[in-house]
């Protein structure tokens, strides 16, 4: 199966320099809804589903090529690839942040910018650092997920034989969003909040801007501090806003955030 | 308006209009709450209050409803629950666990609405919860059996590769095992054909004085033939094996096949055995030609060879449709054989249990060998005296099946 099938990708908007969006654990690429038009007169837009989300190839999910977040910064750059695009603008939530933070120093010629919403390099406390969690926090999670087993399943069968070719299956799909396989959505948790990612922030070269909310029980403020800390080269935007999805809840102080670092990346220097 | 329908219901206690729709939303059998789209507590019902033990005003405007919610509960809510509240406007059966104020859980089941106000700008959350128990601990028991039969699954997937291993091992050391006799057989025939040979050069040429000595050399011309039968025996074993091995299975009709074979034995015998066949319930079977002809043979050959002194052999050959087998039936009325002695040693190789009757005690090793072969078995049952019946099942495939 060809990589664009795999990650369910799809393309809109026109312009020179492709925007790609990368959603975050828990949701898929809809979740960008609020926010990616706002580009699409000015970029190319990519939108894609992790591989074990949403609409992408469920089966293509190996537990063993997946356990850490530098399978998905592959996947990705085997995207941008199949596509032919350099010095793309990354925008990718929570997770997906450090996803992009990977592939950026994997493959620099394919990432221009790095726009980081809600991100964190690591969740877990450790010496001298404040992530938020503790362990038996990301076993609670487990549970509360194991919990909602059926919650995550409910729709599996549509995602599974998801077909964008089959109007009739669209209303499915859309009762579908953010729901998929627990065994995966469980797996990737495990992956997601253990993974730690501190080292290779240092590494990276493109211009990063930091979008942190005010108000985040999963990436707190001292986090976005952190980051604004060890990035190169980074901006750091605090949005006056709760929880973890900026995007949904301000997508609008979210566009003017990274608007304002689009027209001003010109001006940071590059080392 | 009244409709004749109408005039057949009950009529309705009137205490029932009266309902207080505050009452309603506070003592109701369930949960409520309002929160502001950032999940601030802006409201809640009586019955939510008592189930956590807090004071409204120790929540309203201070705790969010995530707060509320256990750690992993919480993180499932900001990853989970808010994009879908934001993008689909509701969620649904989502399961969570509420902290109470003395620390304490308890396991509820959350729908929520997202009204927007006329700026489409999200306004507020409503929340219904349910006191979901007992729900929770047959969920806890279903998890827990599918793990379980998961692990067993996985088990029996460990134990299955162990079998195929080992059968894979069975199969070599079977083949190194037919090679080693043949090539036994092969080695030790020519020594003792030369033994015969110069044995028989000796008796011409010699002179025996003692006066048991004609007998002494009786003794050891028998005993050179039944070395060399045995010889042969091994030898028709392993080159039967390595032909099965090269010739294809093949819908082969009994009838012809089982005279021919009796053709052959009554001209060697030259008896006046009675041979019954009744094929109708199943007149092919699918096998090698060889190998069925070896079965037949030796399984009809056992009948004359084992007859009761002293009454003409008959022998019933026939065939019967189990579900999923053909069952091959060889019944003799000969001198059978004492099962409960004899029943477990019947298909080694070289048992005899008949020692006055010349044989080489590979027949019934043969009739065994190839049924296991074809993905089959053999019965048995026999009467001391009365005869024998041997039962070959012939799993059918489906070229063999009648049209």
């Amino acid at each position: 199966m060809d990589v664009l099938t795999r990650n369910n990708v799809s393309i809109s908007g026109v312009g020179a320099q492709a925007m790609v969006f990368v959603h975050g654990f828990g949701c898929d690429q809809r979740m960008w809804r609020l926010v990616a038009p706002a580009y699409e007169a000015r970029y190319q837009i990519v939108l894609l589903d992790l591989v074990g989300a949403g609409s992408s190839d469920l089966t293509a999910y190996e537990p063993g090529r997946y356990d850490s977040l530098r399978a998905h910064a592959e996947d990705v750059l085997a995207v941008l690839a199949a596509l032919n695009l350099r010095e793309v603008i990354f925008v990718g939530h929570s997770v997906s942040a450090m996803i992009g933070v990977l592939a950026a120093v994997q493959e620099p010629a394919r990432i221009g910018r790095l726009v980081l919403v809600a991100p964190s390099p690591r969740f877990l406390n450790d010496t001298n650092y404040f992530g938020g969690f503790e362990p038996a926090d990301i076993e609670e999670l487990l549970q509360a997920m194991d919990d909602n087993y059926l919650g995550w399943s409910g729709a599996i069968t549509p995602v599974i034989m998801g077909r964008p070719d089959r109007p009739e299956l669209t209303a499915e799909l859309n009762a579908s969003f953010c729901r998929t396989d627990p065994t995966i959505a469980r797996h990737f948790a495990r992956v997601t909040f253990l993974s730690d990612n501190r080292a290779d922030l240092a590494l990276v070269p493109a211009p990063t801007l930091v979008l942190q909310c005010a108000h985040d029980a999963l990436a707190p403020l001292a986090v976005g501090i952190y980051l604004h800390h060890q990035l190169p080269v980074n901006e750091l935007v605090v949005l006056n806003t709760s929880g973890h999805c900026p995007h949904l809840s301000a997508p609008a102080a979210t566009i003017r955030a990274i608007d304002h670092f689009l027209q001003g990346a010109a001006s940071i220097p590059e080392s | 308006m009244s409709t004749p329908d109408d005039e057949l219901l009950p009529e309705l206690d009137l205490r029932l209009t009266q309902e207080n729709l505050d009452d309603l939303y506070e003592h109701a059998p369930c949960g409520y709450c309002s929160c502001l789209p950032d999940g601030t507590l802006v409201k809640l019902n009586h019955t939510l209050l008592s189930w956590l033990g807090y004071e409204r005003p120790e929540l309203v405007a201070r705790r969010c409803l995530q707060q509320l919610f256990t750690v992993g509960g919480r993180l499932h809510y900001e990853t989970h629950c808010v994009p879908l509240l934001l993008v689909r406007g509701q969620v649904r059966e989502l399961s969570y666990s509420l902290r109470r104020k003395n620390g304490t859980t308890l396991p509820v089941l959350m729908n929520a609405q997202l009204v927007r106000d006329s700026n489409e700008q999200p306004l507020v959350v409503r929340v219904t919860l349910f006191d979901i128990t007992e729900r929770r601990k047959y969920e806890q028991e279903l998890l827990r059996a599918k793990a379980q039969a998961e692990e067993q699954r996985e088990q029996l997937a460990r134990v299955n590769e162990q079998l195929t291993s080992k059968n894979e091992q069975l199969t070599r050391i079977n083949s190194d095992l037919d090679n080693f006799v043949y090539t036994a057989s092969h080695d030790l025939k020519q020594p003792i054909e030369n033994m015969a040979g110069l044995f028989q050069e000796l008796r011409r040429t010699v002179t025996f004085h003692d006066p048991e000595a004609a007998e002494m050399v009786s003794m050891f011309t028998q005993a050179l033939q039944q070395i060399l039968t045995t010889i042969k025996g091994l030898t028709e074993v392993v080159q039967l094996q390595r032909q099965l091995e090269q010739v294809p299975l093949e819908v082969v009709a009994l009838q012809p096949f089982t005279e021919e074979i009796i053709g052959s034995l009554q001209q060697v015998n030259g008896q006046n055995a009675a041979f019954t066949l009744d094929f109708a319930a199943a007149p092919t079977v699918c096998m090698a030609r060889p190998g069925l002809h070896s079965m037949l043979y030796n399984l009809l050959s056992n009948g004359l060879k084992y007859a009761e002194p002293g009454r003409p052999p008959h022998i019933r050959v026939s065939t019967t449709a189990a579900d999923d087998a053909t069952i091959l039936s060889v019944q003799d009325n000969g001198r059978g054989i004492d099962l409960s002695r004899h029943g477990r040693q019947l298909f080694q190789l070289f048992r005899r249990f008949h020692p006055e009757v010349v044989g080489s005690g590979m027949g019934l090793y043969l009739v065994n060998r190839l049924a296991h072969q074809a993905g089959g078995r053999v019965e048995v049952d026999s009467t001391v005296g009365q005869g024998t019946t041997f039962r070959v099942y012939l799993p059918r495939h489906a070229a063999s099946q009648p049209a």
